[in-house]
């Protein structure tokens, strides 16, 4: 276990969630559709990633990402706090790095509070049947539509959810390109395409993510 | 005492060779048994003491840096000059060697000068090997650029960093044998005495920076690589914390201590702006190539350099020297500047600077030009004055550089004192009364690398039947005790000035009289006045905190209180050569145009100092010129 | 000009530290920064204190040595020089200057602004050099090597070794001097034949000296004298992969 090794993992997972959250952002994207052709392929769709087995073992592998991605972080940060035991009286980062850099503890931190709201209400009511039970559909498939959009209702709900698609949006810029220097990508016109790509990448996903809710909350 | 150079017998080109086919060798199972002292970690004694690491020999490496990686060999932005003849334009050998023996005015022995240039071209192989990464041409051969007076190219260079790169690689291949244990090095230790043991050097003293603690080291033969000792002036182009005390104390053992006068001004550094300078910045000597020198022609003119026409403009150089003009050799271009700073047309906030002018060369080379070959001095010299010199001349000024003379040593870099050795900058050998450009790199490597490995073996070869000596020797203990009081004495005088107020008083007495024109009066006075600071020094000096801790005033204290004896010494080394050669330029000794005047017959020897308490003996070691015939250096 | 001086003192590396203040009111702007330590250990020295430690040497911006955090950034308000080459015209007349050690684990203090480096110099031991002996070199120009690799060999040994890196980096990471190296000699025919086993012989020294894991915020690349780049790391990080596998 070595700092290659540690960091690999943290950049390995996130890239995979990265890809991750492009299926889970054009999913998302049905929302934006008529309810009456929404609710019928949005639920289809979530039928399909809940039974099709190739997917099952993709979610597992999502699960474990998420474990690892925050196991290793922690352990990463241990590490890095006992190398820089003493703190500066005046550290000026910001003349020098972005403050997403500096700070993509504290920006996952936030993210795993979201990741945890958000499966307590979706994962855990749906898979594990928590809560009020989910009816269903015309097609008899569970109707998830009608959990979401119910919660794309509740005021506090979107506010908490568009709000910390934020700090996604700033986690995601400085972890893509990151993770790419991590696992070696080191050609140097690549890394400034890489940079734009980042931005892109994460502006879309924040946005994305973001305004969904906000669409269907006031439509 | 009589000394002898020892140079081997037969013809020029076969000297080295004569030698080594002669010394004596050392089996390799023998070699472990031998244990060598190397101080200082530059090129010189990185070099060495990875090399003699390399032949089986345990070695112990010191430094007063916090690592051997700081050592001022790094400071060297120009080359490193070889004879490769990789132009094809003529370079040999023979002609580098003459070019060596020519720049410093027919003052070094042949055989020293010829051996430099020879191993020149290994030398280069060698480097390359360790990774040094040279400049090259787009077929992927090396690159060279001319350098400082020569008429070939037999420069090599990595960028403006080409100290740097071969110190690391000198570096590297020292903690290369530190891993393989033949190397235990000792950074932030500080020799302080040389211990001498029935005539043999046998072993130092060091104080450790961090403790205090004085530390004794025995070993069968010491080699000394601790540089030049330019620093006597205080502002000079040397490191901050470089310092003569090892080879003075040597001296001071025993060790003679040769040419200490000759010392290289060099042209083009920043001047100095306040009291509180430390040091000059050297800007490198290529900006002669473009750039053109003048001052005002009236003197003490005020108005900025932009608002000068170029009428009341005096191109000194090209005026005095109209063949080599900007590019006229260090000591030329230096004695000239001063000439006129002395005479009332110095520019800057002190007056001590003259102008370096690119605005021809912009406009006829073009700003890109100019830009693709000296920006990243541009970007330095603005960093440092504030000064963007693309709208205004640069201001540079002369400063003190390389120190040629050094402790005496014979064709085997041997001093005076059997065992005893000094290699690189701090010996005298190659440059005589001059450096050229590109060569002090080349000295050391080759000192390091290449010679002392392949004569330390004639020496130490009689060592192995030697009774090991213990650091409890009676010797170790007497002089461990003879520094204790010396550092107490120091902190006992508790007077009321600091260190640094004696260090620029005497630093004032030397540039003035002891640096790049000397008179007989002068000199004289300036002996009187450097014993006066001597005496101030040990009445007045105040160094707080104490002994056992990190103490960079006392650290300083100790350098100087050694720097002004070693001030003597120049100054009395000068008086006595009564002729001009080289950097060393007598008022009494010109030319009607000012040209120095040598006088071969009296003065063509090494003066050869030796300490007796309180005053100095000068042996003479005769220069025999058998090969090539001396000539007046001009370079009208 | 008048400023104060904020300054970190400590006696030894187990002294507990402090800053304590000292207003110099007689600097010029054109002095270094460093020539005005010097000129407030003058007046401390008359004063009968002890004078600040830090430290210097070549003061022209090559030797490494003169590592101070000034103002909250590594060698001072400006980016890519060492402190040597900062002057007291970058800061405003009565301004209040915070100048504190390197601080990273790995760089223990030694007494007030000086720190151990030495972790830089093992990271070197274990490989950083050719394992080439003094005599045993072919001819120089028998291994033909592109402008462009040896350009690029030449950006990365630019690395001067002062630390700046470590100090500036929130983890303390040493990747960017440990990658300069290994880039340095890897990208060299003369370097290859150790390639692999330079990159995990260093990298595990990095490791065993304590230092954090890169985590790319680029500020060391903005802190270094010499603008060594941060792709340096991600080439570093390819190599170690490719000795990993391949090695």
């Amino acid at each position: 276990m070595n700092l290659f090794f540690r960091r690999s993992i943290i950049a390995g997972t996130g890239l995979f969630l990265c890809i991750f959250m492009i299926v889970h952002l054009s999913a998302n994207c049905i929302l934006l559709l008529p309810e009456e052709i929404a609710r019928g392929m949005y639920n289809a769709y979530s039928t399909t990633l809940r039974e099709n087995p190739i997917i099952k073992i993709v979610a597992y592998l999502l699960y474990l990402s998420i474990l690892l991605h925050v196991i290793y972080a922690i352990l990463v940060t241990f590490r890095n706090r006992s190398a820089k035991p003493d703190k500066y009286a005046i550290n000026k980062t910001e003349d020098n790095s972005s403050w997403a850099s500096q700070n993509m503890g504290l920006l996952g931190i936030l993210l795993l509070l979201f990741l945890i709201v958000h499966l307590a209400n979706f994962w855990a009511r749906i898979k594990l049947g928590m809560g009020a039970s989910v009816g269903l559909d015309a097609a008899g498939n569970v109707d998830v539509y009608e959990v979401t959009s119910s919660l794309f209702h509740n005021g506090f709900y979107v506010l908490f959810y568009s709000l910390l698609m934020i700090p996604l949006g700033f986690h995601l810029n400085h972890g893509l390109k990151s993770a790419f220097k991590t696992l070696g990508f080191y050609h140097r016109k690549g890394l400034k395409v890489l940079a734009r790509v980042s931005v892109i990448y994460a502006s879309i996903l924040s946005v994305g993510f973001g305004i969904i809710p906000l669409i269907v909350y006031f439509k | 005492m009589i000394i002898d150079a020892k140079i081997p017998e037969g013809k020029l080109e076969e000297k080295w060779r004569n030698y080594q086919r002669k010394s004596k060798l050392i089996n390799p199972a023998n070699k472990k048994k031998l244990n060598v002292i190397v101080v200082g970690s530059g090129l010189s004694g990185a070099g060495a003491a990875a090399t003699l690491a390399e032949l089986g020999y345990e070695v112990q490496c010191f430094c007063y840096q916090d690592s051997a990686r700081r050592a001022h060999s790094v400071a060297a932005q120009g080359g490193i000059n070889a004879a490769k003849n990789y132009q094809h334009d003529g370079d040999s050998v023979w002609r580098m060697f003459y070019d060596t023996l020519k720049g410093g005015d027919f003052r070094s022995r042949e055989a020293n000068t010829y051996r430099l240039a020879e191993l020149s071209a290994p030398l280069i192989d060698h480097y390359t090997q360790q990774g040094v990464p040279f400049a090259r041409e787009y077929g992927g051969v090396l690159a060279n650029r001319s350098f400082g007076g020569v008429q070939v190219q037999r420069t090599f260079y990595a960028r403006g960093q080409t100290g740097q790169q071969l110190l690391l690689a000198a570096y590297s291949q020292l903690y290369k044998m530190i891993r393989a244990k033949k190397v235990r090095m000792f950074t932030r230790h500080e020799m302080l005495d040389l211990v001498v043991i029935d005539g043999k050097a046998k072993g130092i003293i060091a104080r450790d920076l961090v403790n205090g603690h004085l530390k004794r080291f025995v070993a069968d033969a010491v080699v000394l690589a601790t540089g030049g000792y330019s620093r006597v002036f205080r502002l000079s182009t040397l490191a901050i914390g470089c310092n003569g005390s090892a080879i003075w104390k040597a001296h001071k053992r025993g060790a003679f201590f040769a040419a200490p006068s000759f010392t290289q001004i060099h042209p083009t550094a920043l001047p100095q702006t306040s009291e509180a300078q430390s040091k000059l910045t050297l800007m490198s000597e290529s900006l002669r190539n473009d750039g053109r020198i003048w001052v005002p022609k009236k003197k003490g003119d005020l108005r900025k350099a932009n608002n000068i026409p170029e009428k009341e403009r005096d191109y000194y150089l090209e005026r005095k020297y109209p063949s080599f003009g900007n590019l006229a050799p260090r000591d030329i271009a230096s004695r000239a500047a001063k000439e006129r700073i002395d005479a009332g047309h110095g520019v800057g906030r002190l007056k001590n600077a003259v102008y370096l002018d690119f605005k021809h060369a912009i406009e006829n080379a073009g700003l890109h030009t100019i830009k693709d070959r000296y920006a990243n001095l541009f970007t330095m010299y603005k960093k440092i004055t504030g000064i963007d010199a693309y709208q205004e001349p640069m201001q540079i000024s002369p400063a003190a550089h390389f120190s040629m003379g050094g402790l005496w040593v014979d064709y085997e870099l041997m001093t005076t004192i059997p065992g005893l050795y000094a290699i690189g900058e701090c010996n005298f050998s190659d440059h005589g009364a001059n450096r050229l450009g590109a060569n002090s790199l080349l000295q050391a490597s080759v000192d390091g690398y290449f010679i002392l490995p392949n004569t330390i073996n004639n020496y130490l070869a009689q060592e192995l039947t030697e009774a090991p000596i213990s650091i409890d020797h009676p010797m170790f203990t007497k002089i461990e005790k003879e520094i204790k009081e010396h550092i107490s004495k120091i902190f006992a005088v508790a007077g009321t000035k600091t260190v640094d107020h004696f260090h620029r008083a005497l630093g004032k007495i030397m540039w003035q009289e002891c640096a790049m024109s000397r008179n007989k009066l002068g000199l004289e006075k300036a002996i009187t006045q450097i014993n006066s600071i001597k005496e101030a020094f040990w009445a007045d000096v105040k160094v707080t905190g104490h002994n056992d801790e990190i103490n960079t005033e006392l650290e300083k204290a100790l350098r100087l209180a050694d720097f002004i004896e070693l001030a003597v010494l120049m100054c009395t080394d000068a008086l006595q050569r009564a002729e001009s050669c080289g950097a060393h330029f007598r008022e009494e000794f010109q030319t009607a145009e000012g040209e120095a005047v040598r006088m071969d017959e009296e003065y063509a020897y090494v003066s050869a100092w030796e300490y007796k308490r309180g005053s100095f003996q000068l042996h003479k070691e005769k220069l025999a010129f058998e090969f090539v015939k001396p000539s007046v250096r001009s370079y009208k | 000009m008048e400023v104060t001086f904020r300054i970190w003192r400590q006696d030894n590396p187990t002294n507990k530290g402090g800053f304590i203040n000292y207003v110099v009111d007689d600097l010029a702007e054109d002095m270094s920064f460093l020539e005005a330590l010097d000129h407030l250990n003058e007046i401390l020295v008359l004063r009968n204190e002890k004078v600040v430690a830090f430290e210097y040497d070549c003061r022209e911006g090559i030797c490494g040595q003169c590592g101070i955090f000034i103002n909250g950034r590594a060698h001072g308000p400006h980016s890519n020089i060492t402190t040597c080459q900062l002057y007291m015209r970058s800061f405003k007349d009565g301004a209040i200057i915070t100048v504190e050690p390197w601080r990273a684990k790995s760089f223990p203090i030694l007494k007030d602004l000086i720190v151990d480096r030495s972790a830089f110099d093992r990271i070197i031991e274990h490989g950083g050099y050719i394992s080439a002996k003094t005599g045993t070199a072919p001819e120089a120009n028998a291994i033909l090597i592109g402008k462009g690799v040896s350009d690029k060999a030449m950006d990365a040994a630019a690395c001067i070794g002062c630390g700046a890196c470590v100090a500036t980096c929130k983890n303390s990471s040493a990747a960017l001097f440990t990658a300069a190296k290994i880039n340095h000699l890897n990208s060299l025919p003369q370097g290859k034949p150790e390639a692999h086993q330079r990159v995990l012989d260093m990298t595990t020294q990095m490791e065993k000296e304590g230092f954090g894991h890169c985590s790319f915020t680029g500020a060391c690349e903005v802190e270094c004298p010499e603008g060594i780049s941060i792709a340096n790391i991600a080439e570093m990080n390819a190599r170690y992969f490719k000795a990993k596998i391949f090695g």
